[in-house]
């Protein structure tokens, strides 16, 4: 039997999904969870060998719960997601995520996928791969991403200076080449392009 | 999607390049313009300076002090231009030395040749160019103006008479701070248009989107008017007949499915990114899967058959994603004589069932012989490789 967690915050399709892996012979749903936090806790408590993770949750999403189960137990983990953001799928595989796919695909696939996962192959759906190779390039260098990065939370420049260990006038610099090359006026809508983008 | 010639994707991030560099250029031209009238008041002092004073050493320091003043002040042209996201604390330390050059410069001259309009010039500049509000800035203008013009005035009374047309400088110096601002004006005006341009593009995306969100609206309301009919009758029919009831039941997943497809279909109809970036977003996407990997693109990319090697680009990644032993992967791109050769390799893991040679591959395969190309897949004992070769594109194809 494959030992599933289920974690998704909409709950008409987490107990329908739930029950439509249940009918499968060799898929025993051990937990269903409402958000990020409670999956982390339970899969921590019951160590799953697949968790099937929903991306948009609150608090912690799918790729948050994956890399810090990933650190601290031996599971497999599967995102699904209504719709790919552009970035997510580097970060999801960055962080050890086993498997990826749009939330459309029926149970039937959902179970096979778990199978593969469960035996220690990785699945990407084609339909979110094509997505991610069509991801518009970033024009920003790392440096530049660096200083957006640090600077996400309204930070001041000063502030950014010092967790970077550069010169205010080096930010200052970067800062204004980044507002030219996303011809933006501030560091503000600099920064949700870059987020709404997938590139930090 | 594919099917757009990169050409055409690539145009306008090549226009904006254009124009990025023309507006450096008349940045540079602005720089010039406001750097020529310091200098060109410099050089007249320096030969008031020499007309007054027999030793040269006052000729000497005004004319390299003046020179130096000049270089300080393109310190401030470049703030002016650089005036973003700055605190007020940063600003300040940034314009301490210019203001301090400016000062020293213009006292000492100012005491040495004994004129109050010199020593007043390279403080009143240093006000005029810095970047004031809007309306603030006409105000500052007037009165650096008035005031270079009374202490001419002043000077002119003391009896600065230097033998040469010391007027020169005097009129000049009272017309420093207008001819100063109207070149930062210039290129105000020149980044305003430059802004508007870019609004104007992101007016047209945004645009382009209210109409795709419209037709996502019309096709999902369709599809769930289909899809709540089929259920009625679902509904109806169970209790009837279960087979006709069930048979409705999956043509309503049916209908779903094509919902889902075309809103799909509609969401990715424009977008389509050059060859060059794809591969370089597979890159990342191996690289973020773990793997070790060689690549080598032809920094051409862009002019690579896009809608023949697209496809190919997405299949085999997401295959060697899926199914590679993840350790190393191959991503190769190149232009040879006549055709772009495209090579993607993985490691595999010895003894597993290869599950390579599904339907996708044959897709791919239809599409590249269709562009006269030959596609070529090895397995060796530890590597799965997929070879494309495809003409490149001729002038007169495009």
């Amino acid at each position: 039997m494959i030992r599933v967690l289920l974690a998704d915050d909409e709950a008409m399709i987490r107990s329908a999904l739930a029950a439509l892996l249940r009918l499968e012979p060799d898929i025993e749903v051990i937990a269903e969870c409402a958000d990020g936090e409670q999956a982390v806790t339970e899969a921590l408590r019951l160590h799953p060998d697949v968790c099937l993770l929903d991306l948009e949750m609150p608090g912690l999403d799918g790729v948050q719960v994956a890399e810090k189960l990933n650190r601290a137990i031996a599971t497999r983990c599967v995102v699904v997601t209504r719709h790919a953001r552009p970035g997510v799928l580097r970060r999801a595989l960055a962080s050890g995520v086993a498997g990826f796919l749009p939330k459309s695909r029926g149970a039937d696939e959902v179970a096979a996928v778990i199978r593969r996962v469960a035996a220690g192959a990785r699945y990407v759906d084609p339909e979110i791969a094509a997505d991610a190779l069509s991801d518009e390039r970033s024009p920003l260098t790392d440096r530049e991403l660096d200083v957006l990065r640090a600077g996400r939370r309204g930070e001041t420049t000063g502030q950014i200076a010092r967790a970077l260990s550069l010169a205010p006038g080096t930010v200052r610099n970067h800062i204004s080449v980044v507002l030219g090359k996303l011809s933006v006026e501030t560091r503000q809508q600099a920064v949700l392009m870059a987020e709404e983008r997938g590139w930090i | 999607m594919s099917s757009i010639p990169p050409s055409s994707v690539a145009e306008p991030a090549l226009g904006a390049r254009q124009l990025a560099r023309g507006i450096t250029a008349t940045w540079w031209y602005t720089v010039t313009a406001v750097l020529f009238i310091e200098l060109m008041l410099v050089v007249a002092w320096a030969g008031i300076a020499a007309a007054e004073d027999v030793s040269g050493g006052v000729v000497l320091f005004v004319g390299i002090g003046g020179v130096v003043w000049c270089a300080s002040t393109l310190m401030l042209l470049v703030h002016y231009r650089r005036r973003v996201d700055s605190g007020p604390e940063a600003m300040w330390r940034s314009l301490a030395v210019p203001f301090l050059v400016a000062a020293a410069y213009g006292l000492t001259a100012g005491a040495l040749v004994s004129s109050w309009q010199l020593a007043a010039m390279p403080i009143v500049q240093f006000f005029v160019l810095l970047s004031w509000p809007r309306g603030v800035r006409v105000r500052v203008v007037l009165a650096a103006t008035l005031i270079l013009a009374a202490l001419a005035v002043v000077d002119s009374a003391a009896g600065l008479n230097g033998g040469l047309p010391w007027w020169i400088p005097v009129v000049y110096g009272a017309l420093l701070p207008g001819m100063s601002v109207s070149s930062l004006w210039w290129w105000d005006v020149l980044v305003t248009l430059d802004r508007a341009r870019a609004s104007e593009a992101k007016l047209a995306a945004t645009q382009e989107r209210l109409r795709v969100a419209t037709d996502v609206h019309d096709l999902q309301g369709h599809h769930l008017q289909v899809v709540a009919l089929q259920l009625e009758l679902a509904e109806r029919l169970l209790p009837i007949d279960a087979d006709a009831g069930m048979e409705q039941l999956r043509a309503a997943r049916v209908s779903v499915d094509e919902a889902r497809q075309g809103t799909r279909d509609l969401a990715t109809r424009f977008r389509s990114v050059p060859l060059g970036d794809e591969l370089a977003n597979a890159r990342d996407l191996l690289v973020a899967a773990g793997l070790e990997v060689e690549a080598a693109i032809d920094a051409d990319a862009d002019a690579a058959p896009a809608s023949a090697l697209g496809p190919v680009i997405r299949e085999t990644t997401t295959n060697v994603l899926r199914h590679g032993a993840g350790r190393r992967a191959r991503l190769l791109l190149t232009r040879t004589a006549d055709s772009w050769r495209y090579e993607i390799g993985n490691d595999t893991v010895p003894g597993a069932e290869l599950e390579h040679d599904g339907s996708g591959l044959d897709g791919v395969r239809r599409r590249i012989e269709e562009a006269h190309g030959t596609l070529e897949v090895r397995r060796e004992a530890d590597e799965f490789v997929v070879v494309v070769t495809v003409p490149a594109e001729t002038e007169e194809g495009r």
